[in-house]
């Protein structure tokens, strides 16, 4: 037991000490926050992009619709831009924002309706314009129009033209009703916005956008981590394995507790950094908005941090630990089984895959946490470790299932270890060749 | 019965198909020093792997220092130096050997000390430079021996086992490894090392074993192992072109058994019944002139060659050592 002390002492303090583990310790967040943040930046700056750009309309309904559009695109991308950047709903004026470039609208004669169209998807083939909409008696009749451009696939282009055409149609039925322009404007421009609240037993939870996004933060930080400290394990135990180490000290200690003490040290390592994180991470959201304010800033109220009972945390944990326990011991066994740096991150694909297999999957079943795909991944134990935790933040997991995952996991856990243990006694000794599988399982059997 | 260091009663490994040690028995007393020789790949590494208790061996017991060696607190008065060797590189020498200390059951504080008594006798601290806070491989690589070796040695062990010391060391480290394993002796602790480099087995050594494709072909004391081969030998050394004279000679079968050519220097094996003397005369008639003719023992590189041959010197399976 003192040896194994000695082992993690030494690996957690020359790792604690490494320049790397202080530069990732500081600048983790930073680039966290950039990956998390960013994406949703560029949309929203592309969406802006959007707003100001015009579109021709083609209009063959005889009824002047066409300019109604026009109109209410150029009002709503306004507001909408204003929308986009603050984050909050409402319809606020836009002084100060770039106005939209009014659209060109273009009254076509039903029966020339196919040559100006014609004409105009080639003005859009040839950069002149971005795109088109035509509104003909169907529009009238039965709600439909179409829109061709090389920003159609853009949702949230689409979304308001469609909004801006809904619009009209309403207003120009109101005013067939006889409603005053005035009164049809305040009443059309309605906006709604849908708030979610996710409830468990203990009743009001928080907000499901929040804890949607806790999820993915939480799921994705258990794959970074995992995945770095398990690629850490094995460096280290190639760089024993080739520096000759490893035979000094197994004249001295059993290589399961080198193994064991690698394992442990190296988590103690990840352990450290995110208490790091998590605690500078919560001193932020407690003090920062006192600091914030003090220093004049407007009050945060959008921002809420979830609440995280003491099972969701502890489950957390665990499903870290042993997650990590299993792919580091994986990692571990790959070290040991190669010979060089250039031959260890071809053999640690296949672990790296079972590691990526469950952050592809993020998406799905965050959009459907209670599907076959979520349940069924947060029940193998090779994708466990990230995708239960990842609908623990989402849903209420039925404790059968939350059990059965973990005992899978833990079982797993251990009968990894235990071949991971018996491959890396025999190949911390080997030179020369990777073995084959069929060698690996001897490995494993006469070790 | 004297005390043994080492005790080893039929030990065998094999991989595979391939037997790396077979059915091998070696007594080492205590206070002895003990040449493991043998070709590359004849199973030295091997052994002193199962001695270590890092690989176990398919079959037969090994007892060291009166415990057997799965004794996990045996292992703590063993002292080892690997044939290849390395440390961590990006560490302290002192973080380095204060771990390798701990890791032999020493206490930090009495491992400092020791590291410091090292160093200094090593001049790794010298009043100039302390090479104790820099990295390993900020260290030439002879420091770095330096480094293996006080690794080896600090938790005063009271049986040493050096694989292949002298290979890679310049002549003054190599003159400081013989003055070490001279003093450990003195001090009453056994020291077992492998070579294939005989003239410092002859020199160093109290008993030898020569083992060759994993099967001992003969051990015992150097004394009564010479003894025991001392057959009809004769060291000849030439001057001027005389080499070329004397080879005529040398190659005549009713006469010579055996002849190490080393150029200008010739250890010969005569046939059972040959007479010294009349060789003599033959080489003053060829004309050569002589500077040495000498009546010897055959030395261990002799015995060496003539047990294993010059077969069992190229073929080396590398890994299993």
């Amino acid at each position: 037991m003192d040896k194994l002390w000695v082992v993690i002492k030494r690996e957690y303090l020359e790792r604690v000490r490494s320049k790397w583990f202080i530069f990732t310790t500081i600048f983790g967040p930073v680039f966290f926050a950039l990956i998390t943040i960013l994406p949703g930046y560029m949309t929203v700056k592309t969406m802006k992009n959007q707003q100001v750009s015009a579109i021709l309309i083609l209009d063959a309904t005889t009824t002047g619709l066409g300019h109604k559009v026009a109109d209410r695109l150029a009002k709503n991308a306004d507001s909408a831009a204003v929308r986009a950047l603050s984050g909050r709903s409402g319809s606020q004026s836009a002084t100060g924002m770039s106005a939209a470039i009014p659209s060109e609208v273009q009254d076509v004669n039903p029966p020339q309706l196919a040559r100006a169209e014609s004409l105009a998807t080639k003005a859009v083939m040839e950069k002149v314009s971005e795109g088109y909409l035509v509104l003909d008696s169907a529009t009238i009749a039965k709600h439909t129009a179409r829109y061709s451009g090389r920003n159609a696939s853009a949702v949230g282009q689409v979304e308001l033209i469609q909004e801006a055409i809904r619009q009209s149609l309403v207003g120009m039925r109101l005013e067939a009703a006889g409603m005053n322009a005035a009164r049809i404007d305040s009443l059309v421009r309605v906006r709604v916005s849908l708030s979610s609240d996710r409830l468990d037993e203990r009743g009001r939870g928080d907000s499901g956008l929040v804890s949607l996004i806790f999820g993915f933060i939480i799921a994705f930080m258990l794959y970074m981590m995992i995945m770095l400290y398990g690629q850490n394990v094995m460096r280290g135990v190639l760089e024993e394995k080739m520096t000759r180490v490893a035979e000094v000290v197994m004249a001295s200690v059993k290589p399961d507790i080198l193994l064991a003490g690698k394992i442990l040290g190296v988590g103690a390592v990840g352990l450290t950094q995110q208490i790091v994180w998590f605690g500078s991470a919560a001193a932020f959201i407690t003090y920062g908005a006192v600091m914030a304010k003090a220093m004049g800033a407007p009050e945060m109220k959008n921002f809420a941090f979830p609440t995280v009972s003491p099972l969701l945390f502890l489950s957390l944990m665990l499903f870290f630990v042993l997650g990590y326990i299993l792919y580091s011991s994986m990692f571990a066994a790959v070290g040991a089984m190669v010979g060089s740096q250039e031959e260890v991150q071809q053999a640690a694909q296949p672990v790296v895959l079972l590691l990526v297999a469950s952050i592809i999957f993020v998406q799905p079943i965050l959009l459907n946490p209670s599907g076959t795909l979520a349940v069924a991944m947060s029940v193998i134990p090779f994708t466990a470790p990230v995708i239960m935790p990842l609908r623990m933040t989402a849903v209420q997991v039925p404790p059968l299932e939350l059990a059965g995952s973990m005992v899978g996991l833990a079982i797993t856990c251990w009968v990894t270890i235990w071949a991971a243990a018996r491959i890396y006694r025999v190949g911390l000794l080997m030179t020369g060749k990777r073995p084959n599988l069929k060698e690996l399982a001897r490995w494993i059997r006469h070790a | 019965m004297t005390e043994l260091a080492l005790d080893i009663r039929g030990i065998s490994k094999s991989y595979g198909e391939f037997n790396a040690v077979r059915s091998l028995s070696l007594a080492v007393p205590k206070g002895a020093v003990y040449g493991l020789l043998g070709p590359n790949g004849a199973g030295k590494t091997t052994t002193i792997r199962m001695i270590l208790n890092i690989i176990a061996p398919d079959d037969g017991t090994i007892m060291v220092l009166g415990r057997p060696n799965t004794d996990s607190a045996i292992l703590d008065r063993i002292g080892y130096l690997p044939e290849e060797r390395g440390l961590y590189k990006k560490m302290q020498v002192r973080r380095v050997l204060r771990f390798l200390a701990q890791l032999k059951g020493l206490g930090a504080k009495e491992a400092d000390r020791r590291i410091e008594d090292w160093m200094e006798r090593l001049s790794l601290k010298t009043p100039e430079k302390d090479w104790g806070l820099s990295k390993i491989d900020e260290l030439s690589r002879g420091m770095q021996q330096k480094v293996q070796f006080i690794g080896t040695l600090l938790h005063d062990p009271d049986l040493v086992i050096l694989d292949e010391p002298f290979s890679g060391l310049d002549p003054i480290n190599a003159q400081a490894l013989k003055d070490t394993v001279v003093d450990l002796k003195k001090r009453g602790k056994s020291v077992i090392f492998s070579t294939h480099l005989m003239d410092n087995a002859e020199r160093l050594c109290d008993s030898v074993c020569i083992i060759a494709h994993g099967d001992k072909v003969l051990d015992g004391t150097v004394a009564g192992v010479k003894a025991e081969h001392g057959g009809n030998n004769v060291a000849l050394a030439v001057a001027g072109d005389g080499a070329e004279l004397v080879k005529r000679v040398l190659s005549d079968h009713q006469m010579v058994e055996r002849v190490d050519d080393s150029n200008r220097f010739f250890e010969i094996s005569l046939q059972k019944d040959a007479d010294p003397q009349q060789l003599l005369r033959r080489l003053i008639e060829a004309g050569a002139s002589i500077t040495r003719f000498e009546l010897v023992q055959p030395s261990l590189h002799q015995i060496f060659l003539e047990k294993v041959g010059a077969t069992g010197v190229e073929v080396g399976m590398t890994g299993h050592g």
